[in-house]
């Protein structure tokens, strides 16, 4: 957790040392007040007016509610689904020792689900009923298996898991039968545990949860595309919209573009915030409240991650989008921005989701998780699959927030220059031409 | 203290158009200063210059002696051409927003916005939204956020356009009172009959430059004496015509109005209109300010 709080710090001072650049010292009473009460500064003020009429938007308390009843759905639906699972049915070629039938309930419990046993008169029969899907596994005497297709080594599912587990306990009982031990015998041997492994160099062996993790950075990677896109799209209209209306004129003659800016990145990010952390606290509480298995293993880790990398990406495309409304101030000039400015996230969002389902990280999505425009989306995959280490994550927290800074006084500039010119669409030639401007 | 903005030697380009081309005027305290020129002439350029809303390419804006900075700013009011409010924000809510960001406390802000509200007629829509109002009331909500912080300077850009005559004059009777508690008013407009009503002085521009500045009283005064006359039965003035000295500036409703040259003897002129019939008007007038603002930019 200790890198995640220190990501988020530099985020933070990284975030206000922009606003603050370029504010110059102010004489009289009412720079005073301004400097004692940071809500009453210009910066707070136009932040506490974004937080204000976002909060009080219909599409605010729309999209709020609609992405509470997805991730509802997300964790509710499977839970359901393992609560109703069909039993899974059992074959049974010849007999089968009740104590082996005890092992085979007891694995069957161990893959979380249940066994139903279906007596078959011969193998050919049992062969036929594998064909038809009547049943998904025979046991023949005690001491063979019958599936109807290989078993992938990349399949986890709860009926892979269990006739994987069934044949390594009926093959161990079948040794313990050879051996001709006493019950006794039999009875500690398994109770054997594996040994503890101590690493040297510290922290914590990995543990079961690793489909879990998975499937909670996959729910992770497609909010955060959905918010970002969400809270970029905001950014990107309501700049555009205080051009359009003129009123960027009355704001201009009396504070300075930058704080402007800030305020309104501050504002929208903080309702950014505020909403990923009530979707956050949801899911938790609901995970816990039926039981679901989002989040077993490293999963809370990966949603801290999620979080966090939320937080870096909205800091990094606001800035973008920020310049792009100043450019533009009819809907038809929007038009032609938002593909290009959405494509980076397009591409990170598609890799990530296909590196999160495909049971292992690539190369490139290594690679994707340290781009700034990308790695929102490839970090957390990536936390994930517990194929990154606490360092490697902060590297590229520090050079997304390094790319940042570097963004944003680009995209300040670019406000600055565009924001007032009013007709055509300002191309970016015009706004870094001193004689056009 | 007296307040006193002054603009001096200001030069904008945008790429081959010269928008401001070494203009230098002031504006002093406690009066309503016009500020004329033709489409074009750079009136809105130096305004925005004001408001550090375009780059200079040389000059200076001093207030008081300092140059203008954003703590100057802050105490100035400002409404622009282009009318500029949130529309979907309610009018109160957005007033003590504008207000505060010149510096006001809330309750300052807040105070202020019904006392401007109440004054300029539209008290009742505070809790409105600015799109849902005529455009007269939105032209009065804009001025309340140019009023709102009891601004030193009033920077007004076409404050009377698309007004009624009622609203005409509640925004003159307000400018005029800000200019007698000592503030400096500085307005554009096109309408030359109205700025003549309500201004103490006059700065006119053209292509950038400016032509004439002066108190409205010594501008109407100066210049050739002007002669109206009217003669019954006559509204051709055809005896006027060929007078030497003598120029006829227009000829509207069977009154001739006339520019002496100094050399011209009224009694003169006088004589010739009794040749043409009964002479039933005979009067000296001042310069009026459209003559004023034709002569200064043809």
């Amino acid at each position: 957790m200790k890198f995640v709080v220190i990501a988020l710090a530099v985020v933070l001072v990284a975030t206000l040392r922009v606003g603050r650049r370029r504010r110059h010292r102010r004489t009289g009473a009412r720079a005073a007040r301004s400097v004692s009460s940071p809500l009453s500064s210009d910066v707070g003020l136009i932040m506490a007016r974004e937080v204000r009429e976002r909060f009080r938007g219909r599409v605010f308390k729309v999209t709020t509610l609609f992405i509470l009843i997805v991730v509802a759905a997300a964790i509710v639906i499977p839970v359901l689904h393992n609560g109703k699972a069909k039993p899974q049915e059992v074959g049974i070629v010849g007999t089968l020792s009740s104590s082996l039938r005890a092992t085979v309930t007891s694995s069957a419990k161990s893959a979380d689900v249940t066994v139903h046993f279906v007596p078959e008169s011969s193998v050919k029969k049992a062969k036929s009923d594998l064909h038809s899907g009547r049943i998904n596994v025979a046991i023949v005497d005690g001491r063979e298996l019958l599936v109807k297709s290989p078993l992938s080594s990349a399949d986890n599912s709860s009926g892979v898991q269990l006739v994987r587990s069934v044949a390594e306990n009926l093959g161990i009982a079948e040794a313990f039968q050879a051996a001709q031990l006493s019950p006794a015998q039999s009875e500690t041997l398994k109770e054997a545990k594996a040994l503890p492994i101590t690493s040297v160099e510290g922290g914590k062996s990995k543990s079961g949860g690793g489909n879990a993790s998975e499937a909670t950075s996959l729910i992770g990677i497609i909010l955060i595309f959905v918010m970002l896109s969400q809270y970029n799209t905001w950014m990107l209209i309501g700049v555009m919209e205080e051009k359009s209306s003129r009123v960027i004129e009355v704001l201009l003659s009396a504070v300075r573009p930058i704080q402007l800016l800030t305020g309104k990145v501050l504002g929208i990010g903080l309702v950014a915030l505020a909403q990923a952390s009530l979707i956050v606290a949801f899911a938790l509480i609901l995970s816990k409240a039926v039981g679901s298995s989002l989040l077993h293993g490293s999963a809370p880790l990966v949603v801290v991650s999620t979080l966090v990398w939320l937080v870096l990406g909205y800091a990094f495309y606001c800035w973008v989008y920020a310049a792009a409304g100043s450019m533009v101030e009819r809907q038809d000039q929007v038009q032609s921005l938002v593909l290009p400015l959405s494509l980076p996230m397009i591409f990170g969002y598609i890799m990530a989701l296909t590196g999160a389902s495909s049971g292992s990280p690539s190369a490139l999505l290594k690679v994707l998780a340290y781009l700034p425009p990308t790695a929102p989306f490839a970090m957390p995959v990536l936390v994930g699959f517990r194929a990154v280490t606490w360092w490697e994550f902060l590297g590229s927290a520090i050079i997304s927030v390094m790319c940042t800074i570097g963004i944003a006084r680009v995209a300040a500039t670019v406000y600055r220059r565009a924001i007032l010119r009013t007709g055509a669409r300002v191309r970016l030639r015009e706004v870094f031409n001193r004689t056009e401007r | 203290m007296v307040h006193v903005l002054q603009i001096e030697d200001l030069c904008r380009r945008f790429g081959a158009l010269t928008a401001l081309d070494h203009l230098t005027f002031e504006v002093p305290a406690s009066q309503v200063v016009g500020f004329l020129g033709p489409n074009g002439a750079g009136k809105t350029t130096t305004m925005r210059a004001i408001f550090d809303l375009t780059d200079l390419d040389a000059g200076t804006i001093t207030w008081n002696g300092s140059v203008v900075g954003q703590a100057e700013r802050r105490r100035f009011g400002y409404m622009p051409e282009e009318r500029g409010l949130y529309p979907g924000m309610l009018v109160g809510e957005q007033l003590q927003y504008l207000g505060r960001l010149h510096g006001m406390t809330a309750i300052d802000a807040s105070s202020a916005t019904a006392t401007w509200l109440d004054r300029l007629g539209i008290a009742d829509r505070a809790g409105s939204k600015v799109e849902a109002l005529s455009h007269g009331n939105q032209q009065r909500v804009q001025l309340v956020a140019a009023l709102l912080h009891e601004p030193e300077l009033l920077v007004l850009d076409e404050p009377l356009a698309g007004l009624d005559p009622s609203g005409i004059d509640v925004i003159g009777e307000v400018l005029a009172e800000q200019a007698r508690s000592g503030c400096c008013v500085l307005f554009s407009s096109h309408q030359l009959d109205q700025v003549e009503a309500l201004c103490e002085s006059v700065v006119i521009i053209d292509n950038g430059h400016l032509v004439v500045a002066g108190r409205v009283d010594e501008l109407a005064s100066s210049g050739p004496r002007r002669l109206v006359v009217r003669v019954e039965g006559d509204r051709s003035a055809s005896w006027a015509e060929g007078v030497a000295g003598v120029a006829v500036s227009q000829v509207t409703g069977g009154e001739v109005r006339l520019v002496l040259q100094d050399i011209v003897d009224s009694d003169a002129v006088l004589e010739l209109a009794r040749g043409a019939g009964r002479v039933t008007k005979f009067v000296f007038e001042r310069r009026r300010l459209s003559e004023l603002f034709r002569e200064a930019v043809k």
